[in-house]
């Protein structure tokens, strides 16, 4: 049996977190709304009203090109393609074709294994979202509020090895768009759609062979269980001697299987032009510094640093990074804090990760602030509270909001470290324990432990033990 | 001489000055179009009579309660000595292309012929906002395709008020019909190749084409986006200038109308010619075409009489102080035409795309479950053949195995074109001219039905006029002279981008240099039997 590879290229269409949609002022997320209710004149197609470029649109475009490390264009066009389909109220889809706002780039995938996955980009422009078609019986319902919905159309080289990295691509692509704030990158909700080529071949060879492409798919596991779902079944053709034909498959998620919808053996003919009722869309260098001039550290980029600066373990440092918040909260607390940055990846793995699971929070909406953390983290390094009273103030400071020195006095939450109340348990102790003062100081000084014990008990754990140590060896050596 | 046929800015004084009321201009209009325009377009026409014959058809509705209402209304403003606008209480129409809203826009087809727009063209708009008061929609070729207003949907078609047996021009035939039969003193044109010139050439009115965005297409159903021109048509210069002033500038719902600032027209319109260069080419006297069976190139000279008025004008310039500069070569004149056809039906099929029976206008009343046969028979049934005719030849140029040989060469074309403007403009050139003076057109207005069915003859009425539209750059037409035929004869200027106060500061000169003339007092036969 010969060995196979699996090639893929992934299309993605990346809905943009935009206010508005790409060309008129209409609300651009439509997901809790009624169909047809955002929607004008404009993302109607209406005769004789006109596209305006909305600005937003394009600045996330370019936040997303720099973080591919495209070439982005200083002059790019937009272009019509033509076709006709009852959801497309123009008979064109205003996208971008041959001179589009970014050219080349890759994305590095670090997959679990452990190697590096580099992934080029063959394409990258802006455009704008059809509607939508539901059959109900033999009606045809058109929403158009999609219709102008901001997407950029992001199409991979095919360098994907496995359903696995195709799988790793989208998690990474996904944290990366969350990172740069220009999608809320959510597959079940259409954010971010991606359709499979599919191909295989011989291991060995560089040939590309017949693809499939595999549409309709709405998750992550969806898109890795479809692509290994096609992979067996290119490898059950080929190996029955049949060829593989260039079908576009569906992926039906309730069967758990696809289905064919059409061949595509010819490629449609979208008569490109430019599309006369845009000027060229001409980027300035103000303009383009303004974009990036906040341009973040990137996910990848800022893992390494927290493993090198910061001395974590590349688990702790891969989840920290996960989302931007959570690892800006971390350096926050790491700075304000100023010891053992590995403390603060505890808390915030063990305790904190929880509560935002929870509460459904991000870290930057914690009313447990990054410097609040800091603080409670000091106070159990200097002896002022025990490890479980601080891991308990987590859950205080955020649900009142208070900072933590304030719930510790309020609450009387600190350690006693006032000599004269210590040494009036340690006298009574001392007193009520003729036994044990007698074993002691016949040479049994392992026993001042059990006197602790006693003393912390009495003052129910919020005597400061050393203390309490030093004044009981200070009464039974006398 | 009655109300209707005064200048709009004799009328603005005869109102400001309180001798007229705004009312008494709009009925005097509606009774000129009561007495000459016959019975309006309509998609079941019926048999032509001999009164249709007679009649200009320039309008396809006549909105004369509104109009009346709003008359009144700015004759109350008057009264109570409130500010009015630039042109408050002068009529206009508008060609069928410009939404209006909660009125219907036709574009003269069937497809459309229900179709009511809930908005306002921003040309429109701001003529209202200058109290300008619209009288109706007037007739086109279907969706602007034409020269001569034959191909509209809505028969009769518009005729010539000079001589009913000729047509009017096109595509803009409604507007300068309306405004030379004295309906109305103003119009509203598009000009994608000569719409607006051609027609106003033919009419014997002044037509102006702007600069490419300096009027913005918004609310106007599109030709081919990337020529498209609205512009003002007038009986005389003064009146062009006044309505160029009303909707020029920028406009935050097209991006492509330009953010320059708009001049004061008025304000230069008298400073004369003097020390301006003018240019007269050759290209701009003979029209070379394709013979359609043999392939051959013919090449005819323009109308002797058209050649002579163009000359004519030029030495009543130069004797106003212009410097007439000949021999201008503009060696890339003969391709306009084939460069339109194909960029200009590229664009015009991707324009059609859009009406499909889906959301508006006509649907096939045959019920289908296919929807891919619902289209076809949607088109089939509601489109003309002029537009049947762009939606074939735009799909097959810009087919992806031949869009290199047509639609990307017709671009290298227009770029070639472009430069020759370009070349004789340049302050720094050999020619450093201020505008080139040509005729608008080779011939007078033609005999219906003498052309109609040709389109490659037909389109050769606009080869002086399309290259103004592959070059963005503006282009008036005005009067110059009545041929033998009795017919007006169009003279044109064109000028470097925003030169529209150029341009019209030289019509200006050519209307005072010419005013004596026996031909300026000539009015058009229809307007003389009322
Ligand atoms: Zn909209």
């Amino acid at each position: 049996m010969t060995d196979y590879e699996v090639v893929i290229g992934l299309e993605t269409h990346i809905q943009l977190n935009t206010k508005t949609k790409i060309f008129c002022a209409c609300k651009a997320d439509s997901w809790d709304d009624e169909p047809n209710t955002n929607i004008c004149p404009v993302c109607t197609g209406l005769p004789g009203v006109l596209p305006v470029l909305n600005k937003a649109v394009v600045e996330k475009g370019v936040l997303l090109a720099k973080a591919m490390h495209s070439d982005i264009r200083m002059r790019s066009f937009f272009d019509r393609k033509n076709y006709f389909y009852p959801d497309l109220p123009k008979g064109y889809q205003i996208s971008q074709y041959d001179l589009s706002l970014a050219s080349g780039g890759y994305l590095d995938i670090p997959m679990p294994e452990g190697y590096t996955r580099r992934v080029s980009i063959h394409k990258l422009h802006m455009e704008e979202d059809a509607g939508k078609t539901k059959n109900a019986g033999n009606l045809r319902l058109i929403d158009f509020n999609r219709c102008g919905v901001p997407l950029v159309e992001m199409v991979t080289g095919p360098d994907l090895r496995s359903a696995n990295e195709a799988a790793q691509y989208l998690i990474r692509l996904r944290q990366l768009l969350r990172w740069l704030g220009i999608s809320e990158a959510d597959m079940e909700k259409g954010h971010l759609r991606c359709d499979a080529n599919v191909s295989i071949r011989p291991k060995g060879s560089d040939q590309l062979f017949t693809k499939t492409e595999i549409k309709n798919v709405n998750s992550i596991d969806n898109v890795k269980n479809a692509i290994e779902h096609e992979v067996e079944r290119q490898i059950r053709e080929v190996e029955a001697g049949n060829r593989v034909h260039a079908w576009t498959l569906d992926w039906d998620e309730e069967k758990n299987e696809l289905r064919k919808m059409r061949s595509k053996e010819t490629e449609a003919d979208y008569r490109y032009f430019r599309e006369p009722d845009l000027l060229p869309l001409d980027l300035t260098q103000a303009w383009l510094d303004e974009i990036l001039a906040d341009f973040p550290e990137l996910p990848l980029e800022r893992k390494s640093r927290f493993i090198s600066e910061y001395k974590l373990p590349e688990y702790d440092a891969d989840i920290l990074t996960g989302e931007r918040n959570l690892s800006d909260y971390f350096e926050t607390a790491v700075q304000q804090y100023a010891g053992d940055p590995k403390k603060v990846s505890n808390y915030l793995m063990n305790d904190v990760l929880r509560m935002l699971n929870e509460s459904g929070k991000t870290a930057n909406q914690l009313k447990l602030t990054p410097a609040y953390l800091a603080e409670i983290l000091k106070m159990v390094d200097a002896g002022q509270i025990n490890t479980s009273t601080g891991k308990s103030l987590l859950e205080k400071v955020e649900s009142s909001g208070r900072s933590p020195k304030s719930i510790v006095e309020t609450e009387g939450l600190g350690l006693v470290s006032d000599d004269s109340a210590i040494r009036a348990v340690a006298e009574k102790i001392v007193a009520a324990s003729p036994k044990e003062v007698e074993t002691f100081r016949a040479g049994k000084e392992t026993l001042i432990g059990w006197f602790t014990g006693q003393v912390m008990r009495e003052m129910r754990g919020k005597a400061d033990p050393k203390l309490a140590t030093q004044i009981l060896l200070e009464l039974l050596k006398k | 001489m009655e109300l209707c046929d005064r200048s709009a800015h004799k009328l603005l004084e005869l109102l400001r000055s309180k001798q007229v009321s705004a009312e008494e201009i709009v009925r005097s209009s509606l009774q000129r179009i009561a007495a000459v325009d016959g019975r309006p377009g309509s998609l079941e026409s019926g048999e032509e009579t001999e009164k249709d014959r007679q009649s200009v058809h320039a309008f396809i509705s006549v909105a004369a309660e509104q109009a009346l209402d709003q008359a009144k209304s700015i004759d109350r403003q008057l009264a109570k000595g409130e500010p009015v606008g630039l042109l408050a209480g002068i009529p206009f129409s508008a060609k069928d292309v410009f939404c209006v809203k909660d009125t219907y826009t036709t574009a003269a087809s069937k497809i459309l012929a229900n179709f009511k727009a809930p908005y306002t063209s921003t040309a429109v708009e701001r003529l209202q906002k200058q109290g300008a008061i619209m009288l109706g929609k007037v007739n086109l070729d279907e969706f602007t395709y034409g020269s001569s207003n034959e191909s509209t949907a809505f028969q009769p078609c518009p005729r010539n008020p000079w001589d009913t047996s000729r047509v009017p021009g096109g595509s803009s035939g409604g507007s300068t019909a309306s405004v030379a039969a004295g309906e109305v003193p103003l119009s509203l044109g598009t000009d994608t190749a000569g719409s607006i010139r051609q027609p106003a050439a033919f009419c014997g009115v002044v037509g102006v084409k702007p600069t490419y965005g300096r009027v913005s297409r918004y609310g106007i159903i599109a030709f081919a986006s990337s020529l498209d021109c609205p512009g003002p048509i007038a009986r005389d210069i003064t009146d062009a200038a006044l309505m160029l002033q009303a909707i020029a500038g920028a406009d935050p719902r097209d991006s492509t109308a330009a953010n320059v600032p708009v001049p004061d027209y008025l304000a230069t319109l008298e400073q004369g010619v003097k020390g301006k260069r003018i240019g007269l080419s050759p290209d701009y006297f003979q029209i070379s075409y394709m013979d359609a069976e043999s392939g051959e190139i013919h090449q005819k000279p323009v109308q002797e009489d058209i050649r002579a008025a163009v000359y004519h004008a030029a030495e009543v310039l130069q004797r106003m102080g212009a410097e007439i500069i000949e021999d201008v070569p503009m060696p890339n004149t003969r391709y306009g035409i084939p460069a339109f056809f194909v960029i200009s039906r590229v664009e015009a099929a991707s324009n059609l795309h859009r009406y499909d029976g889906v959301k508006y206008g006509y649907r096939t009343p045959s019920a289908e479950d296919d929807l891919r046969v619902m289209y076809r028979k949607t088109r089939n049934e509601a489109f003309g053949l002029q537009p049947k005719l762009r939606i074939l030849m735009g799909m097959y140029v810009s087919a992806a195995q031949y869009s290199e040989q047509y639609y990307n060469r017709a671009l290298k074309v227009r770029a070639l074109l472009r430069r020759d403007f370009d070349q004789i403009f340049d302050p720094l050139g050999k020619y450093r001219l201020d505008a080139l003076l040509t005729p608008t057109t080779p011939t007078t207005a033609f005999p219906i039905g003498a052309i109609y069915g040709d389109s490659v003859l037909m389109q050769y009425a606009d080869q002086f006029t399309v290259t103004a539209n592959h070059a963005g750059i503006p282009g008036i037409s005005l009067p110059g002279g009545i041929a033998a035929d009795g017919l007006p004869v169009g003279v044109q200027l064109l000028g470097p981008d925003y030169s529209e106060h150029t341009l019209l500061q030289m019509g200006r000169s050519l209307e005072i240099g010419t005013q004596d003339e026996a031909w300026r007092s000539q009015r058009p036969a229809l307007t003389l039997r009322w």
